[in-house]
């Protein structure tokens, strides 16, 4: 990247980042901002099983559906703190990954696409259908929104995240924190057997890694992920309800994966951004014409069939390889360069 | 001293196909030793049994450990590599939209221990780790002559050096047993010399080879033991002289009739 496009890059992102306290922001605008932050959580969350391990997943909403209600109902009827369920919705949904991983994760290619899909479906029926628990279509109307409580330190020491803005800084940090986290992971070991069952599962196990452990791993850590993001989103809308949860939400969630581009970390924010912005679009001028707005999902559908036609590694195409600008093999590069490791280049040409 | 490698009367079908009926053979440490056959005679079959892609129907396979023999039928090929046995594939099997350097990077997965949290927090113990696997990985791809091309994309290589970047890999994971398969298949005369004085470089780092290869020269000069296959039978099990001279291996490649012609 060169100093124009980073210097471009840094000043948007600054903007971004200060629009909220402007006096002329709108509500609008930041809960639109806020929601594709969401998406990101969602998209990168995702981006683990399709692009690095390379399975088709189409029920992930079925992991942020269950961490959404999870933290709605232990918001509700125990009153924990927000920072005390993200850490337990992330670990409910690695649980529930694992649970549903473990044995179908045998299965390859559209077989295991059906059982996700089967899962999320499950999710809503058990959603709309509890009744006892989960009030069914009703929904689940007033959780409590984030605190931050420091009273105890001081008693004017507590915020209530009511305002927009504060809720579009947490997802900020979330969104910064889940983007670092899945760098370290993609340049490691566990980032490259991920690679490996990816581009050929046989040759993999042949290397070493044993395939069905590490897709449970990637399956429960992309679920883990996808909770957490259901977490936010139950304490930032305080309402739920289970047709927020349907199959388009994963369909939505993989389109933006595949538009960034299928593995590519960065993609997955960008993607989100722009599905996100296109459904808000779409939501005013569909209406305009006298459309329903569901008519925005065939939009979706449109631009999924023009992506595999004219760009169907996506936006970055460069695919999560370990990242190739890390000091390490910046290093190596250099050595190479002074021809370190041509010593035995020229074995054999002589003979 | 107890054989590195000892197969056990095994035998493989499929269905109603006897793929391998009854094989046994031993390998000695240190020996290049050539399995050949005609076409369909069983030979991948017999690697696929002995890297555990799939547990023979009957019989044994006894891998020497510590100077004991372990019987590892129906062990995961994950658990192969870890004994130390390493493969390569007949038709080549890279990662092919990652680098030279990564396809050997991730052949370390075996000898190595970061897991999802020391990976997170890059530990000193993943930073060291990390750094002895581009070590020892750049150390293998000197060792083929591929060190120029760490970073090239190993779809990008050309034919002989995909053939060089799998030995490459299979040699990263540090096996005792190295199993080629046809490694010289396709390749041109002058790649076929640099993959004999390569074979001859890893039997000289203490790593016993078994390849599969139908060219007979090659397989002449580089192997010190020949096995046969034939229709998942072994028939002959010698010395290259002695197998160019057996009439049953003859019959097997030139038809029945030919040897007493």
């Amino acid at each position: 990247m060169n100093k124009g496009k980073k210097a471009l890059l840094l000043v948007t992102g600054l903007a971004l980042l200060v629009y909220p306290v402007l006096p002329f922001s709108s509500d609008y605008v930041l809960h639109v901002m806020t929601l594709a932050m969401v998406y990101m959580i969602l998209a990168m969350g995702l981006n683990i099983v399709p692009g690095f391990c390379g399975l088709l997943d189409l029920g992930y909403v079925g992991f942020y559906g269950l961490g959404a209600y999870a933290a709605g109902l232990l918001t509700i009827h125990y009153g924990l703190s927000f920072w005390v369920i993200v850490p337990l919705a992330a670990l409910n949904g690695a649980i529930w990954g694992t649970l549903l991983g473990a044995p179908t994760l045998r299965l390859t290619g559209d077989y295991f696409a059906i059982v996700t899909f089967g899962f999320s479906e499950l999710v809503v029926l058990f959603l709309t259908n509890e009744i006892w628990l989960t009030r069914g279509p009703l929904g689940l109307p007033g959780i409590q929104p984030i605190t931050l409580d420091f009273s105890w330190l001081h008693p004017a020491w507590y915020f209530e995240f009511y305002e927009k803005a504060p809720n579009f800084y947490l997802a900020a940090v979330m969104v910064a924190l889940i983007y670092f986290v899945m760098g370290r992971m993609e340049d490691s070991r566990l980032g490259r057997a991920w690679y490996a069952i990816r581009e050929d599962p046989l040759a993999a196990a042949s290397c070493g890694v044993n395939i069905l452990n590490y897709k449970v791993i990637a399956f429960a850590i992309s679920a883990g992920i996808g909770g957490v993001g259901g977490c936010f989103y139950a304490r930032w809308s305080m309402f739920l309800s289970p047709d927020m949860f349907k199959f388009w939400e994963s369909f939505l969630v993989l389109c933006m994966v595949v538009l960034g581009g299928l593995g590519n970390i960065k993609g997955a924010l960008v993607g989100a951004a722009i599905l996100v912005c296109l459904g808000e679009v779409l939501r005013e001028v569909l209406t305009a014409f006298g459309l329903p707005p569901e008519t925005r999902f065939m939009a979706y559908g449109l631009i999924m069939v023009l992506i595999m036609r004219f760009k169907p590694s996506g936006f970055f195409p460069a695919i999560a390889s370990s990242s190739r600008s890390s000091r390490l093999l910046e290093t190596l590069q250099k050595r190479i360069a002074a021809d370190a490791y041509s010593r035995e280049d020229d074995r054999g040409a002589a003979a | 001293m107890a054989p590195l490698l000892e197969l056990h009367g095994i035998s493989k079908r499929f269905g109603g196909l006897a793929a391998l009926a009854d094989v046994s053979f031993e390998v000695r440490k240190g020996q290049v030793l050539g399995l050949i056959g005609p076409n369909g005679a069983g030979k991948t079959t017999l690697f696929n049994c002995i890297t555990g892609v799939y547990p023979p129907t009957g019989g044994a396979i006894l891998f020497s450990r510590d100077g004991r023999a372990v019987r590892t039928n129906g062990f995961k090929p994950e658990k192969m590599i870890a004994l130390g046995i390493a493969r390569t594939f007949q038709n080549i099997r890279l990662f092919n939209a990652l680098t030279v350097l990564d396809n050997v990077r991730i052949a370390r997965h075996c000898r190595t221990r970061s897991n999802f949290l020391r990976s997170v927090l890059r530990t000193p113990f993943q930073q060291a780790e990390e750094r002895a696997i581009v070590e020892d990985a750049m150390r293998w791809l000197a060792f083929v002559g591929l060190g120029r091309h760490a970073m090239a994309d190993a779809a990008g290589l050309a034919y002989g050096d995909q053939r060089r970047l799998e030995i490459a890999r299979a040699l990263a994971t540090e096996p005792r047993l190295l199993l080629l398969d046809e490694p010289a298949a396709g390749m041109n005369p002058r790649e076929t010399r640099m993959l004999v004085d390569l074979v001859h470089a890893i039997v000289h780092t203490g790593v016993t080879v078994v390849l599969i290869e139908h060219d007979m020269k090659l397989v002449m000069t580089l192997c010190q033991r020949l096995v046969v296959l034939d229709h998942g039978t072994l028939i002959a099990d010698g010395s290259p002289g002695e197998i160019r001279d057996n009439p049953r291996v003859i019959e097997a490649y030139l038809g029945r009739g030919t040897a007493h012609a």
